[in-house]
């Protein structure tokens, strides 16, 4: 089914809140360079998964190895895994008590062991590569949705990750403000970025991934590459949660 | 409509001019306050070099003079002549009291920022904090100083390196009380602010990297912190007031020596109404400087939406 | 000490002097001595007395502090002019002076006669007690009041103009009881704060509970460690049942929606 060059393998993973079974036996994998995009009725598991892969959420069955290594063991350092695996959030979860630069530098400085300096000009360096240049000093409320997400993605780049995790990145935006957020995000992935993404942006999706997977109370319904899934869906509940979406659109 | 308006904008404007000739008032009496008051301590610290050690500033001769000759004021002239009379005695009892409070509201916020974080994201020790917070709130602040100064003869402990700094150990006495209650009560407003600070704010310092800890120092501090100032003033508000208990064992802070002067001179009235200015003055200074602290420290954003 | 002040700090100077509470420290090992212990129990009623004298002084003080405070709040929301800025200042210097000379002001200054009742007297510091602590609460409720008679939405008033009520009919029926509900917890706040504070009236000599207590510890001086405690605990006690209490009521009176959070 995949060969050993897997750099994310996620094989039967699955999730209780209480009784409530919210993943069921997920399995789905990447290579390197790969971009994997989540889509799902709200409340499928999607971003459960994502956070289940830094640890974020803890799945209690199942095995998820990145890069060879087990991340669901037990023994494993958390922040080492977080570290080298950067997400962006829905709600942005920017610091509000710091500037731009302040965000995107605290990673580097307290964690990587950065020099005040060497950790400012990685964050300044970030801050242009997403188009912020303008802003190094501006907090949080001082900028708008678009611009404050941009900082949360130079926020989990400037730790170098090896896999980038999107929560909905665009869902808590304007639809203005969406597309400098996607734009950016198509810049990570022509630069050869691995992604794991869960969004709406059905469009986005078809044009950057290499596969989608579509899960629906808790499971994987389908999987495969956007043109079969988006032109010829397999299961029935892909074609009707496609056309719904399809529909609000 | 504009003539409607229009005497509503007037009657703003004269509002507003009220409010600053209110202002320079406040602002001109701050600085005799504290003018007074400085002057006064480094007199008295420097061996007398501007008056005797003991006397006031201004005699209180000349004042009476002065009050005498302005008619209207000429009735008030003799008390206004005791008032100046008071000043040193006044003044040494402030040090006292601002020392106390600033020592005790200082250290006690040493203390309180561990219990707070512990009482919220501890586990064992929510518990211990707990347990402190509502013993130290649940009884009355006299009945503390009472149980180390009457039950555990406290004074006689004070270390040799800190005896002989004040006059009486037992000021150092009414210093742990202070500290020990006021850190309870710090802890529960800084509580209060952490838990404000969004679980967004967390989730995102751990995805980074940071651990539970460091999260805690960098990312939720310094936000808790900004929103607990306003309610933390309120805390040094108190403790100004509530240094004056500090006199019931028998530290000789302002409220002490205005009670000895009264009972000397049988005048309650004045003498209680000068000591309740001087107090306001105290209270008024330090919600000033905290207000001040507060626009120091503001972020954009932060604390702004915390009102819904 | 050779100074000493008025009654209580007098009381305080001269037992600083008598009591030997010697041991310090080293009676914390004795704090079970049964003997002392028994003189406590034995004064059980007594100290009973000063805790009903306690509980009494808490509740005229905190009633008094409604029935002036409630009405303060209101006119620094919706007053102007002079009798704003009047009770404004009469509530900032209120707040800014220690209890105690507030507490001393009154009873010494203003000179609160004996008021006899036929059945019952109250003594003139009872009743400087209760003015003391309930004009200071007074001043201490009108910020709560002020703050959640803010807060209440501004079309709320609208919304009551709108149906045909006056100002004063829309204030009373729509704003007041909401502002109200969310005035519970700042109360149970403030009802503590009082009950701990009649401790203070010590300074006036009324024999309430820490009165009572501080009496006791001068005649037996070595159960002071054990009278002190022993009013603590009560004292815990009165305030935890307090908050307890205003907690229940704060969920009872709750409004759905959860904004009194």
């Amino acid at each position: 089914m995949s060969d050993d060059n897997d750099f994310l393998r996620v094989t039967d993973v699955s999730k209780w809140y209480g009784d409530e079974k919210v993943l069921e036996d997920v399995s789905f994998e990447m290579d390197r360079g790969d971009v994997t995009v989540l889509i799902g009725p709200s409340g499928s598991g999607k971003s459960t998964m994502l956070r289940c892969v830094n640890r974020l959420a803890e799945a209690q069955e199942g095995s998820i190895l990145l890069d060879g290594e087990e991340v669901l063991s037990p023994d494993l350092d958390v922040d080492e895994l977080r570290r080298e695996v950067g997400m962006v959030f829905q709600g942005f979860n920017l610091f509000a008590h710091l500037t731009a630069v302040g965000n995107v530098a605290l990673g580097p400085r307290r964690v990587l062991g950065l020099s005040e300096t060497e950790a400012r000009e990685r964050a300044e360096a970030q801050l242009e590569r997403v188009g912020l240049g303008e802003q190094f000093d501006s907090y949080p409320a001082e900028l708008s949705g678009g611009q404050q997400q941009r900082v949360g993605i130079a926020r989990a780049l400037a730790m170098e990750p090896k896999l980038m995790l999107f929560d909905e990145p665009t869902s808590a935006l304007d639809p203005e403000l969406i597309g400098e957020v996607l734009e950016v995000m198509h810049g990570l992935v022509d630069e050869g970025m691995t992604m794991l993404v869960v969004t709406h942006e059905m469009s986005f999706a078809r044009e950057v991934a290499d596969e989608i997977v579509f899960l629906d109370d808790g499971r994987v319904v389908e999987r495969g590459p956007p043109e079969q899934l988006f032109d010829r869906p397999e299961e029935e509940r892909t074609g009707r949660f496609l056309e719904r979406i399809a529909s609000h659109d | 409509m504009a003539s409607a308006t229009r005497p509503a904008a007037v009657r703003e404007r004269v509002a507003d001019a009220d409010r600053s000739v209110g202002r320079l008032l406040l602002v001109a009496a701050g600085a005799l306050f504290w003018g007074w008051l400085v002057v006064s301590w480094v007199n008295r610290w420097l061996g007398g070099v501007i008056v005797p050690v003991g006397q006031p500033l201004v005699p209180p001769g000349a004042v009476e003079a002065t009050f005498g000759a302005i008619p209207g004021l000429a009735a008030y002239a003799a008390d206004a002549a005791f008032v100046v009379e008071l000043t040193p005695e006044l003044s040494r009892g402030t040090w006292l009291t601002v020392v106390i409070t600033a020592v005790s509201l200082f250290v006690g916020f040493l203390m309180a920022v561990p219990l707070a974080v512990s009482r919220v994201y501890g586990r064992f020790s929510a518990w211990i904090s707990l347990g402190y917070t509502e013993l130290l709130r649940g009884t009355p602040l006299l009945a503390q100083l009472f149980v180390l100064y009457y039950g555990l003869n406290l004074a006689s402990y004070v270390p040799g390196a800190f005896s002989g700094v004040f006059a009486r150990d037992v000021v150092w006495v009414a210093i742990v009380g202070f500290t020990l209650n006021g850190a309870a009560y710090q802890a529960e407003y800084i509580r209060g602010a952490l838990e404000s600070v969004e679980e967004g704010q967390i989730t995102a310092g751990r995805a980074i990297g940071l651990s539970k800890l460091e999260t805690i120092y960098y990312v939720v501090l310094p936000q808790g912190l900004r929103y607990a100032i306003p309610s933390w003033t309120n805390e040094f508000v108190y403790l100004i007031k509530y240094s004056s208990l500090a006199a019931f064992i028998t530290v000789p802070e302002l409220y002490y020596r205005a009670d000895q002067i009264a009972s000397e001179t049988f005048r309650y009235t004045l003498i209680f109404v000068v000591t309740g200015v001087t107090y306001l003055a105290l209270v008024l200074t330090a919600s000033k400087l905290m207000e001040g602290v507060e626009d120091r420290v503001a972020i954009p954003g932060l604390g702004a939406e915390r009102e819904e | 000490m050779s100074d000493p002040g008025t009654l209580a700090l007098a009381a305080a100077a001269s037992a600083a002097v008598e009591i030997p509470t010697g041991d310090g420290l080293a009676t914390l090992a004795f704090i079970g001595e049964s003997a002392d212990w028994d003189f406590v129990f034995s004064n059980a009623d007594y100290l009973g007395v000063g805790a009903l004298l306690t509980i009494g002084l808490t509740i005229a003080s905190i009633l008094l502090g409604f029935v002036v405070g409630f009405p303060a709040g209101a006119v620094e929301v919706y007053g102007d002019g002079l009798l704003k800025r009047v009770v404004s200042t009469v509530g900032i210097v209120l707040r800014g002076t220690p209890i105690v000379v507030i507490l001393i002001v009154m009873y010494f200054v203003v000179g609160v006669p004996q008021i006899n009742l036929g059945v019952a007297s109250i003594s003139s510091a009872m009743t400087a007690g209760i003015l003391g602590l309930g004009l200071r609460s007074a001043a201490y409720q009108s910020q709560i009041f002020r703050a959640t008679l803010s807060s209440v939405d501004e079309g709320q008033l609208e919304a009551g103009r709108s149906i045909g009520l006056s100002r004063f009919e829309a204030v009373r029926y729509v704003v007041v009881p909401q502002a109200l509900r969310r005035s519970i917890p700042g109360f149970q706040n403030e009802f503590t704060i009082v009950l701990k504070d009649t401790s203070i009236v010590f300074a006036i000599g009324l024999a309430e509970l820490l009165t009572r207590g501080y009496d006791l510890f001068s005649e037996q001086t070595t159960a002071v460690l054990e009278v002190i405690l022993f009013i603590s605990a009560i004292y815990f006690v009165l305030t935890f049942t307090t908050n307890r209490a205003l907690d229940y009521l704060g969920d009872h009176y709750a409004i759905p929606e959860g904004e009194s959070a």
